[in-house]
């Protein structure tokens, strides 16, 4: 062997600590589940929704949740969307994998207070409360987004937002500062061509999970070995007992309320046995890439996707650390290369082993969650099953349930407007994710351990209207929720904690 | 002022012995066998370390001492996946490019995320004339971790092979940028592929430059000196040529390194020690021929170009042809078939090597040839343009 010229092109590669990549752990649930995405926060992805919306049931809400574990008192510049980054929602119609119906959001960020060294400011100084997003009561606004709105079809791209400033919606600084925060974050609703509703800005995340018990290798507050509920607890679906990680924390979200039948093969509503009624969904998030053969040559595109989500969970407790990555950015067409995981689920051989009747590998009974088919597509034929790819499926000839009778676990409890049949803000994912990992749509009598952490509701008041996700926490005056941490507001005394 | 004299000596002599990048991770890898020697990441580590050096130093023996290295890694861990990725780096080393895009590809199916294994791919890919398929891995490299110096440099090539040579400087300058002043020879790599693009593009002052500096970081580094070689033709200093040559053959007695030597010399008028060179060339190329570790490039252009024989280059080149068809493989059939007279076949491999972008000045001088030859004067003066 030699050492010549073409072996030294490789060479490079290796044994240079430049190269030496370090990978870090999952971090939580839809939550820095990608080593990349933990490393790059205003890119994360930390939720996707899709529901026939129970205000319109003539319409589609898909929500897109960025940017995770936002301290609601982090000023002076609180949480920005980021302007480099690419946040886009797409539909399949004609079950094919592919996007047919893609809607781009993109950013700016306007600075009109230079030298004041807080991004808002109200009743303070002269400058009046913020009350507005824009005009009289938008003074204190010192650091402003603005967005847009582009619809790509196969026609073409369409700005939705063509005439008119979208502003997005402040986090909640506080009483002083956004007295009236409700009635501001209303006003970053708007409405768009042909009905379209969209809302961006800062949220209460209204993800429930107990992070710390559930990566502490399944260590649960309620069972001492496998994560089963006690009846009483997987009944309540009211109450929490378990801490809820993301109580208390913020998150950026980008809300749409479309027609059906912007989003359907034919421009059409369809009833819940016929196979155009259901689409399959996924948010993404891209940042400019740097092209191998340099800019305008090649046919890589300008984008290069950093994440993506369509079903809750899959990346973090489905895919392999050393495959994460790919996952986040490759294309749900090209899922087939993850099948394995799918078909034979580490979580669900965990779960065997604690003891929990599981269907044996491989786990046909999970294909629901990657094609169309029944039960949540009834009216595909085997020729409609498309590729394995993880979309979120929506059947919206399913009629929506009214919040007050959803069901936390959703389609398998019988609300059939509730993940895995698109997925909504009260579905109680963790616990619908480990049943059915647990086998529970293979056959529910044999498979059916009522698996849980014990956090059944989300921390924050779910909105019966758009854009459903309660407004921000207050900086000022919002409290976690952890374990031991009880905060201030809640000691009987008033007094706070000592630690 | 005796102890200051004795403290400078102390002083120049370990200046002098430094050790290299490569061979300080040779010492910390046999230091960790030594502590721990059931522990199959170690012998990895010394694996890798005694390839690097084969890079630092073209010393052959290098690369039997990772192979037997990794060896004990596997006797330890069978099929481990750091080991399997220094064996796939290993098959490029012995250009089976086949079986490194095999062994690539596995890894690349086991764990997507691994950076260093779509840097396989790339290579093996382009070797092999792949060249879709190595923009698409290289590609996955810059996505998955944007500006990695690894991934810079694969794209580097890309864009000097798809003839996007200031594209190709701009991404080498990016990956100097981030490599670290400590390492040496990497640097000193870096600086001569940078010479060896701006003598592609024309700027001789600059590849001079560029080539003197890489020899200032990593002294008698031998890539560099047959690069300043050929900065040396460029600027007809023959003779400084051929001493740069002859002290690089000495340090990597490769046949393709004769050739060039053999080659500068005849160019430098110094035709009795060309001759001596080219037939100990031809023998030393001979026994290699059938291996995939061969220099049947030159061999082919020794035949055409030198011994006037086109029925042996066309063997050699329809053998190798076989195996791969990367630009300059392509290149090298289209001459030989030409030497034979086909110049319509020869016309039909060249611009397949054309189409890919490539401005390499021998390809380019080739494909106006044959052009001429077919009387297509359009053809010929634009690939000489």
């Amino acid at each position: 062997m030699k050492v010549r010229q073409t072996l030294l092109r490789a060479a490079l590669a290796i044994g240079t600590a430049t190269f030496a990549f370090s990978t870090h752990p999952a971090m939580a649930a839809s939550h820095r589940e990608a080593p990349i995405t933990a490393l790059d926060q205003k890119a994360d992805i930390t939720d996707w929704f899709a529901f026939v919306s129970p205000e319109h049931p003539d319409r589609v809400i898909m929500i897109l949740n960025v940017d995770p574990f936002l301290e609601p008192s982090n000023g002076p510049n609180y949480f920005p969307f980021d302007p480099n980054v690419l946040y886009e929602m797409k539909v399949d119609n004609n079950h094919d994998g592919v996007p047919d119906v893609t809607f781009q959001f993109r950013f700016k960020t306007e600075i009109r207070n230079p030298g004041v060294f807080t991004g808002f400011v109200g009743n303070l100084a002269g400058i009046p409360a913020i009350t507005a997003l824009d005009g009289v009561g938008s003074e204190g606004l010192g650091l402003r987004q603005t967005y847009s709105v582009t619809m790509v079809t196969k026609s073409g791209s369409q700005v939705l937002s063509d005439d008119q400033n979208l502003f997005a919606v402040p986090s909640n600084v506080g009483p002083r500062t956004m007295p009236q925060y409700a009635q501001l974050r209303q006003k970053g609703i708007y409405t768009l061509y042909n009905g379209v509703r969209v809302f961006a800005g800062t949220v209460a995340d209204p993800f429930f999970i107990d992070l710390g018990g559930f990566f502490d290798s399944l260590n649960m507050r309620k069972s001492a070995t496998a994560p089963v509920l006690s009846a009483a607890i997987d009944g309540d679906d009211k109450n929490n007992y378990a801490p809820n990680a993301l109580a208390g924390f913020n998150v950026n979200t980008i809300a749409i309320e479309v027609p059906i039948t912007m989003l359907t093969s034919d421009g059409a509503t369809h009833a819940v046995g016929e196979a155009a009624a259901v689409i399959g969904t996924y948010g993404t998030t891209s940042r400019r890439r740097q092209s191998v053969l340099g800019e305008g040559r090649g046919e890589a595109g300008t984008w290069a996707q950093v994440q993506r989500l369509g079903n809750p969970l899959i990346n973090e407790a489905i895919i392999g650390t050393g495959s994460k990555d790919r996952f986040s950015m490759d294309d749900p067409i090209n899922d087939k290369q993850f099948a394995n995981f799918v078909l034979n689920p580490l979580a669900g051989q965990i779960l065997a082993s604690l003891g929990v009747p599981v269907p044996a590998a491989p786990r046909v009974d999970l294909l629901p969650l990657v094609q169309y088919i029944a039960p949540i597509c009834p009216g595909c034929k085997p020729s409609d099953a498309g590729p394995i790819a993880d979309l979120l499926r929506l059947n919206t000839g399913i009629q929506p349930t009214q919040p007050a009778f959803q069901k936390r676990l959703g389609f398998i409890a019988g609300d059939q407007a509730g993940w895995p049949n698109g997925r909504r803000p009260n579905d109680d994912v963790l616990d619908i994710a480990l049943r059915a990992v647990g086998g529970i749509l293979a056959d529910p009598a044999k498979y059916g351990t009522p698996l849980g952490d014990g956090v059944n509701v989300s921390s924050s008041a779910l909105q019966p209207t758009f854009p459903f996700l309660a407004p921000a926490y207050s900086g000022r005056d919002s409290v976690h929720q952890g374990p031991g941490q009880a905060g201030c507001a809640l000691q009987p005394s008033g007094i706070c904690p000592a630690n | 002022m005796k102890t200051t004299i004795a403290f400078l000596t102390i002083l120049f002599a370990a200046q002098s012995y430094a050790a290299t990048p490569a061979e300080m991770a040779i010492q910390q890898a046999t230091a960790n066998v030594a502590k721990q020697p059931d522990h199959a990441p170690y012998y990895n580590s010394l694996a890798m370390a005694y390839a690097r050096r084969a890079r630092e130093t073209s010393d052959v023996a290098y690369y039997a001492k990772a192979e037997e290295t990794l060896t004990k890694s596997f006797a330890i861990t069978p099929d481990n996946f750091e080991g399997l990725k220094i064996k796939t780096w290993l098959q490029l080393g012995r250009h089976e490019f086949a079986n490194a895009l095999e062994t690539a590809t596995k890894l690349n199916k086991i764990s997507p995320d691994d950076l260093s294994v779509y840097g396989y791919l790339v290579d093996a890919n382009v070797e092999l004339g792949n060249y879709d398929a190595a923009v698409t891995a290289a590609q996955w490299m810059l996505d998955l971790r944007p500006g990695n110096t690894a991934g810079l440099v694969r794209a580097g090539y890309l864009r000097e092979l798809h003839g996007n040579l200031t594209g190709a400087l701009e991404v080498m300058q990016m990956a100097d940028d981030s490599t670290g002043l400590s390492q040496t020879e990497d640097r000193a790599w870096l600086f001569t592929q940078m010479a060896h693009l701006e003598l592609l593009a024309g700027d001789v002052a600059k590849a001079e430059n560029y080539a003197t500096t890489a020899l200032s970081v990593f002294p008698d580094y031998h890539y560099a000196l047959a690069q300043l070689a050929q900065v040396r033709i460029a600027q007809t200093r023959y003779a400084d040529a051929v001493t740069l040559l002859a002290k690089r053959y000495a340090a990597a007695p490769h046949a393709e390194n004769l050739y060039a030597l053999a080659e500068a010399q005849a160019l430098a008028g110094q035709k009795e020690e060309a001759a001596v060179s080219f037939q100990k060339f031809e023998g030393q190329s001979l026994a290699e021929t059938n291996l995939t570790d061969n220099s049947n490039h030159e061999l082919i252009f020794y035949y055409v170009d030198h011994a006037g024989n086109a029925d042996r280059a066309l063997e050699v080149a329809r053998r190798e042809v076989a195996r791969r068809h990367d630009v300059f493989t392509l290149d090298a059939y289209a001459w030989a078939l030409a030497a034979s007279g086909d110049y319509k076949a020869a016309d039909a491999q060249i611009q397949k090597a054309l189409a890919v972008g490539v401005r390499d000045p021998k390809v380019l001088f080739h494909a106006g040839s044959i052009a001429m030859h077919l009387a297509e004067m359009p053809t010929a003066l634009r690939a000489r343009n």
